[in-house]
C-alpha cells in the first residue's frame, strides 16, 4: 500500500465554507448591470391549437421591455430531435409549453405583465397512456417531423434494440421461466438550488450566458447551432457556470428556458436573467423518464442464466430531450448485470402530450435494474434459490466480457454480495423468519471510468503554479456539489507534492477550460483524476528540471553568506551526485528532496524557493511552471449493435435491505438497510459516503414515496409539500460498505461512484416486501395502497 | 403584485380599533405559516396584515384547574410542554407532529385552529379533548366548545372582528387517557392523509366514556359521535375497538373522499385500523398516569 498523504483522506471539502455562510454565488444570488427578468407563459392545455394571442396589454404595462411569442422569433427547431420550437406558435402539446415570454425590471413586473396575456386556444384529442398512443387511430401528438414530413405514429424514430445469442434455443435449454410486468413512474430530480440562467450579449452579439449546466461544451454547440439559424452564425459563445445546486441530470441538456433568455437577451439588448421557481421547477423541468417492462428470464436446473428478454415502452412526453436515449443506458444492466448468455432488448418510446423527460441520476438504470432484479427473485424463487445464493451462482467477474463486450476488469460484486449477506445476517434471519418481517437484495453494474457517448470522451484540464507555490487549476468539468473539487485537489496535491489547501480549482469556464465532455456518467473523478495525473507528471517534470539547476545555487548562495557571517565556516563536502538528475528528485507535501536522501541537511528545499528562484532570473533564463493535458481514455462508442467497451471501468455494488410491513396499513419500515459498493478505491471516504448516503435515500424515495403525479397531462403535486421527498426526519439506517478492489486504470485506482447507489435500492425493497408478506409490487413507487390492494387480491386467491 | 400593509399592535385593543378600520380590507397574521403561503399560492393579500405577535402575553400553557392555553402559544412551546406531554398527550403529538421544528417555532396554536384546515393537526386532539376556545371581541369575550367552531372547509365561526385568544380543556380530562395519529408518507413537513385522535376513561376495564376526532374525514376536522356512543359501556376489547373502527370509518360518522394525497377506501382503511390502536394507546397512557 502506498504511503499516501492525501489521497484515501477525508480532507473537508474545499470551498463549501462560502456556501455555509451564504457567499458562494449562485444563480439566485448573480446580478448584471442593466439586468432585467424574464417570466415564462405556460400552455394550460395538454394539447391544443392556439387560435390567437394578444400580448399588447402586457406589452404596455410600465416597466417591461419586451414580450416574444412564437411570432416574433425565429421559427427553428431545438432538441435532440428538433422536435420543438422555443416558443410554441401554433400548438401546444404538453402543459409546460412556452407560448410567451416577457422581460421587465422586476420579477414581479414581468408576472404581472404575464397574467395580461390573453391566449386562446382550440382544444385538441390528447393521449397520456403510451400504451393508447402506439396504438392506430391514437392522436398524433406530432403531425410532422423535423423536416415537416407527415408522420403516422407516435412512436419516436429511435429503435433501440439490442440481441445477442440464440432466444429460442434458449428458451428450450432453461429449466426454469419467469415473465414479469414491471412500472416506473415519473420522479423529479429536486436539486436544491432550482434552474436559471443570464443571457448577455455585447455590442458585437457575442454572448456570455451564465448557466449551471454540466455539459459545457455541448451547451455551445447546441447554441452555436441555433445560432447559425438566427443569423448569428460564427458569432462566440461563452458558457459560466455559477455557483451549482445540485444537477442529478437536469443539467445535461440545453433547456427551453435557456433559449427563452437569450432571445429576451438579443430582444432588449440587456442581460437577462431566468431564475425557476419550486412549481415550475416540478412542471416545467423534465424529469426521469417513466417505463413499462415486460421482463423474461431462464435458468438452468443450477440456477445458471441463459437468458434475458425484455420489452420496454417509455413514456416520452410530447417532445424529447436525453429521457428518449436512456434506453442506450438500459441496455448495460440488460446485458451486463449478472452473467447472462443470451439476451434480448428493445425499447419503445412513445409521444404522448404528457410532461418530456430527460437525464436523471443513474440514466435509465434505475428502471431497467428494478425490472431485471425484480425478474431474478421471481426466477430465483421458481428455482427454488435463495436469491442472495442465485445472485452468486449468476456474478459478474473479473476478466468477463459482456454480451455487449464491456470489458470487466476490477469487479467486487462477490464481496458486496457476501458483505450484504453477512450484515444482515440473511441466513440467519432466513432460518428464523419473523412474521411480517423481510430482507431483500439487489445489485448494479454501472459504467465508473467515462462513457463514450460521444466520439470524444475526453477531458481536458491545465496546472499552473505560481511563485508562491500555489497551484492554479483550471478544470474543464463542472461542480455541481458533488464532491470532485475536493477529491481533484487531493490528487493534484498528491501528485504534485503540495497540500489540498494549495490548489486552487477554477470550473466550468468555456473560455479558460480546455474541452471536456460533460460531468456526467460518474465519470469526474475518474477523467479528472486521469487528467490532472498527467499534466502534474509534467508539471512536476518542470519544477525538478529547475530544481536540479536552482538547488545547488541556493546551497552555494547560503554557504557564502554564511562565510561572510562567520568566516571560520567550513564548506561540507556535499555529493551533488545526488541532485544531479531530475529523476533523481521527488516532491512531497511542499519540499523537494533527493529520492536517496529525503532528509538531507542542504538538498531539501521548499518548492516555493525553486519555483521564485525560477522566475526571478532574468532576459531569456525565467521560467514558468504550467501544463496542459487532455485525457481521452482508449474506449469504443457502441456500435450499431448497441455494442461497445463504453468505460474503461465499471462500478458494482450490491444493497440490501430488512423491512417491516404493517399487514394492515401497508405501511414499509425500512430497519436496515446495507450499500455494499465497490467504488475501486475510496479517494475520501466521507466524501465517498455522502455519495452512497445521498443516492440511497433518493432510491428509498424512488422505492417508497416518490412520484409526480401526472393526471391528463397537468402535474398535480408541484411542490415539495405533496411530492414526498424523503426529509432529513425519514432517515433509515444505512449501513455503508465500501469494496475496494483498486482499480488499474482509476486514478490511484478510483472508480466512478455518483450514480450507483440509487441504481439498487428501489428493487432491494421491493424484494424485501415480498420476502415479508409475499406480494411483490412491481409498480414503483411501492406504496402502502399497492400494498393493501395486492394483500386484498392474494387473499381472495387472485394472481399477483 | 402582491402588496399589502402591515401593522403590528402591542395590544388587543389596538387589534380591535385596526380592525375596526380597516373592516374587511384587513386579515389577522400570527405565526404567518398558513397565511404566507396562502398569499404566495393565490397571488392574493389583505390591504392590510394585523400582525398578533406583539400580544407576547398570550403565549402561554397553564393549569389552573383547567387547561388554559394562550393563543399565541407556538406548536414547539406545546411539543415542549412536559404538563402536555404528561397530561394531554394527544394535543402533545398533534401538535409536535406538524410542519418542521423551524415550522413549529413560529406557527400558533390559534393559527392552526382559525384557519381551519380539514387536515389540522391540532384540531383532532382538541376535539377529542373537548377544548372549549375564548373568542375576544371590541364587545367582550364568548366561549364556543371547539364542536361548534368549525363550520366548513376553512371556515370558522369567529367574526372578523375577533380574536381567538385562549384554548381552554377542562379539568375533567385529567381522568382521560388520549393518543393522537396522523397518517402520513413521511415524518415531517407533511398533511396528514388522515387523523385520528382518542380518548377515554376507563371505568375497571369498561370504556366509561370516550371522543374519537377525525381530520380529513370531512369538510371540517369532526367527532365520530356514533363510534363513542357504541364504545359507551363497553369492555376494552379487540372486537369492540375493530367494531368502533368500522363505525368511524363508515359513512355513519364521516364522508371520505378521493383525493391526491388519499383515497377515500385507503382513509377508510386507516381509520379502521388506527381507531383501536389510538384507543389501545390512551387506555395505555390513563394506567400510567394515576
Amino acid at each position: 500500500m502506498p504511503d499516501y498523504l492525501f489521497v484515501g483522506k477525508s480532507i473537508p471539502r474545499t470551498i463549501e465554507a462560502d456556501k455555509v455562510t451564504g457567499k458562494a454565488v449562485y444563480i439566485n444570488d448573480l446580478r448584471r448591470p442593466g439586468m432585467l427578468y424574464g417570466k415564462i407563459l405556460y400552455s394550460t392545455h395538454a394539447h391544443a391549437r392556439i387560435k390567437r394571442i394578444d400580448a399588447s396589454k402586457a406589452r404596455r404595462l410600465q416597466g417591461v421591455r419586451a414580450v416574444l411569442t412564437g411570432r416574433d422569433i425565429p421559427d427553428v427547431r431545438v432538441g435532440f430531435l428538433k422536435d420543438q420550437t422555443v416558443l410554441k406558435k401554433d400548438v401546444v402539446r404538453q402543459f409546460r409549453d412556452e407560448v410567451a415570454a416577457v422581460a421587465a425590471i422586476t420579477p414581479e413586473i414581468a408576472e404581472e405583465a404575464l397574467s395580461l396575456i390573453e391566449v386562446e386556444y382550440e382544444p385538441l384529442p390528447a393521449v397520456f397512456d403510451p400504451i393508447e398512443a402506439m396504438k392506430e387511430g391514437a392522436p398524433l401528438v406530432h403531425e410532422t417531423d423535423a423536416r415537416g414530413r407527415p408522420v403516422k405514429s407516435n412512436i419516436l424514430p429511435l429503435p433501440w434494440k439490442f440481441s445477442v445469442g440464440d432466444m429460442e434455443q434458449a428458451r428450450k435449454e432453461a429449466a426454469f421461466v419467469t415473465k414479469d410486468h414491471v412500472s416506473t413512474t415519473w420522479v423529479n430530480q429536486c436539486c436544491m438550488g432550482t434552474s436559471g440562467c443570464v443571457a448577455e450579449f455585447d455590442q458585437s452579439n457575442n454572448l456570455t450566458l451564465y448557466s449551471p449546466t454540466n455539459v459545457i461544451f455541448g451547451h455551445i454547440g447546441r447554441i452555436s447551432e441555433y445560432f447559425s439559424r438566427i443569423g448569428l452564425a460564427g458569432k462566440k459563445i461563452r458558457v459560466v457556470n455559477p455557483v451549482v445546486g445540485g444537477s442529478f441530470g437536469t443539467k445535461l441538456d440545453t433547456d427551453i428556458y435557456e433559449f427563452i433568455a437569450i432571445q429576451l437577451a438579443l430582444n432588449t439588448r440587456k442581460p437577462v436573467k431566468i431564475l425557476f421557481d419550486r412549481e415550475e421547477e416540478f412542471r416545467a423541468l423534465p424529469p426521469r423518464q417513466p417505463a413499462v417492462f415486460t421482463i423474461e428470464q431462464g435458468c438452468d436446473r443450477e440456477g445458471r442464466l441463459v437468458f434475458r428478454h425484455c420489452e420496454a415502452v417509455l413514456d416520452n412526453g410530447a417532445y424529447t430531450s436525453w429521457g428518449a436515449t436512456t434506453p442506450s443506458v438500459m441496455i448495460m444492466p440488460m446485458s451486463s448485470l449478472y452473467r447472462v448468455p443470451n439476451v434480448y432488448f428493445k425499447a419503445t418510446c412513445v409521444y404522448t402530450n404528457n410532461i418530456y423527460a430527460q437525464a436523471m441520476r443513474g440514466y435509465g438504470n434505475p428502471q431497467a435494474t428494478f425490472a431485471v432484479e425484480t425478474s431474478m427473485d421471481s426466477l430465483a424463487e421458481a428455482a427454488g434459490i435463495d436469491p442472495a445464493e442465485f445472485r452468486l451462482i449468476n456474478r459478474n467477474q473479473p476478466g468477463d466480457e459482456t454480451p455487449m463486450n464491456l470489458k470487466i476488469t476490477s469487479c467486487g460484486l462477490e464481496e458486496c454480495i457476501r458483505a450484504v449477506k453477512e450484515r444482515l445476517q440473511w441466513d440467519e434471519k432466513k432460518k428464523a423468519r419473523q412474521k411480517t418481517r423481510g430482507l431483500g437484495m439487489a445489485s448494479l453494474i454501472h459504467v465508473a471510468g467515462g462513457a463514450r457517448v460521444t466520439k470524444s470522451d475526453g477531458h481536458g484540464i491545465m496546472v499552473k503554479l505560481d511563485e508562491f507555490g500555489h497551484v492554479d487549476v483550471i478544470e474543464s468539468g463542472t461542480d455541481q456539489g458533488q464532491g470532485s473539487p475536493t477529491v481533484i485537489s487531493q490528487i493534484v496535491a498528491e501528485a504534485l507534492g503540495v497540500r489540498p489547501e494549495d490548489v486552487f480549482i477554477t470550473f466550468g469556464d468555456t473560455a479558460l477550460a480546455l474541452w471536456d465532455a460533460g460531468t456526467h456518467a460518474s465519470r469526474h473523478t475518474f477523467m479528472a483524476g486521469n487528467a490532472a495525473l498527467i499534466a502534474c507528471a509534467k508539471a512536476k517534470r518542470q519544477i525538478l528540471d529547475m530544481a536540479v539547476d536552482i538547488i545547488p545555487k541556493i546551497v552555494k548562495l547560503n554557504f557564502k553568506r554564511m562565510k561572510r557571517k562567520d568566516p571560520g565556516f567550513a564548506e561540507p563536502d556535499l555529493d551533488y551526485g545526488l541532485i544531479a538528475d531530475p529523476e533523481d528528485l521527488d516532491i512531497r507535501d511542499r519540499m523537494i528532496f533527493p529520492k536517496k536522501e529525503p532528509d538531507h541537511p542542504y538538498f531539501r528545499v521548499p518548492i516555493s524557493d525553486i519555483l521564485r528562484n525560477g522566475l526571478h532570473v532574468g532576459i531569456g533564463e525565467s521560467r514558468v511552471v504550467a501544463a496542459e493535458a487532455f485525457y481521452d481514455p482508449p474506449t469504443e462508442m457502441l456500435n450499431r449493435e448497441m455494442k461497445g467497451n463504453l468505460s474503461m471501468t465499471y462500478a458494482f455494488g450490491t444493497t440490501g435491505v430488512e423491512v417491516e410491513v404493517d399487514e394492515e396499513t401497508g405501511d414499509v419500515r425500512i430497519l436496515n438497510l446495507v450499500a455494499a459498493h465497490d467504488v475501486g478505491k475510496a479517494m475520501n471516504p466521507t466524501l465517498l459516503l455522502g455519495q452512497i448516503y445521498g443516492a440511497g435515500y433518493t432510491g428509498v424515495g424512488y422505492g417508497l414515496t416518490e412520484e409526480i403525479k401526472v393526471r391528463n397531462g397537468r402535474v398535480m403535486n408541484p411542490s415539495f409539500r405533496d411530492y414526498q421527498m424523503l426529509t432529513a426526519m425519514d432517515v433509515v439506517p444505512i449501513e455503508p460498505v465500501i469494496v475496494e478492489p483498486d482499480d488499474k486504470d482509476g486514478p490511484y485506482g478510483a472508480k466512478g461512484v455518483g450514480e450507483p447507489g440509487l441504481v439498487p435500492t428501489a428493487p432491494a425493497i421491493a424484494n424485501a416486501v415480498y420476502d415479508a408478506i409475499g406480494v411483490r409490487i412491481r409498480d414503483l413507487p411501492i406504496t402502502p395502497e399497492k400494498i393493501l390492494t395486492a394483500l386484498k387480491q392474494k387473499k381472495g386467491g387472485m394472481n399477483v | 403584485m402582491i402588496d399589502y400593509d402591515y401593522k403590528r399592535p402591542d395590544s388587543l385593543e389596538e387589534v380591535f380599533r385596526l380592525l375596526q378600520e380597516y373592516g374587511p380590507r384587513a386579515g389577522l397574521i400570527a405565526g404567518g405559516t398558513d397565511v404566507m403561503v396562502k398569499i404566495r399560492n393565490t397571488k392574493k393579500a389583505p390591504e392590510v396584515l394585523i400582525s398578533l405577535r406583539g400580544l407576547t402575553d398570550l403565549a402561554y400553557i397553564r393549569k389552573n384547574g383547567h387547561y388554559h392555553i394562550g393563543g399565541l402559544t407556538t406548536h414547539r412551546m406545546l411539543e415542549q410542554s412536559e404538563l402536555l406531554q404528561n397530561e394531554l398527550p394527544a394535543l402533545y403529538e398533534g401538535a409536535s407532529r406538524i410542519g418542521s421544528v423551524q415550522v413549529r417555532n413560529v406557527a400558533t396554536l390559534a393559527g392552526n385552529i382559525c384557519n381551519a384546515a380539514p387536515s389540522a393537526d391540532t384540531a383532532g386532539p382538541l376535539l377529542a379533548l373537548d377544548a372549549r376556545v375564548t373568542l375576544q371581541g371590541p364587545d367582550g369575550e364568548r366561549r364556543v366548545p371547539i364542536t361548534e367552531f368549525f363550520t366548513g372547509a376553512y371556515r370558522t365561526v369567529r367574526k372578523q372582528t375577533e380574536v381567538l385568544t385562549e384554548i381552554n380543556i377542562p379539568a375533567h380530562m385529567e381522568q382521560f387517557g388520549s393518543a393522537y395519529w396522523k397518517q402520513s408518507r413521511r415524518k415531517a413537513m407533511n398533511l396528514p392523509i388522515v387523523g385520528i385522535a382518542v380518548s377515554l376513561r376507563l371505568d375497571n376495564d369498561t370504556i366509561s366514556d370516550s371522543r374519537i376526532a377525525l381530520t380529513v374525514a370531512a369538510p371540517t376536522p369532526i367527532r365520530a359521535y356514533k363510534a363513542e356512543e357504541f364504545l359507551a359501556g363497553k369492555p376494552m376489547e379487540d372486537a369492540v375497538l375493530a367494531e368502533a373502527g368500522r363505525i368511524a370509518a363508515s359513512p355513519e360518522c364521516c364522508t371520505l373522499r378521493d383525493s391526491l394525497r388519499g383515497e377515500a377506501w385507503y382513509r377508510a382503511r386507516i381509520i379502521e385500523v388506527y381507531v383501536p390502536r389510538m384507543a389501545r394507546l390512551a387506555a395505555e397512557r390513563i394506567k400510567k398516569t394515576h
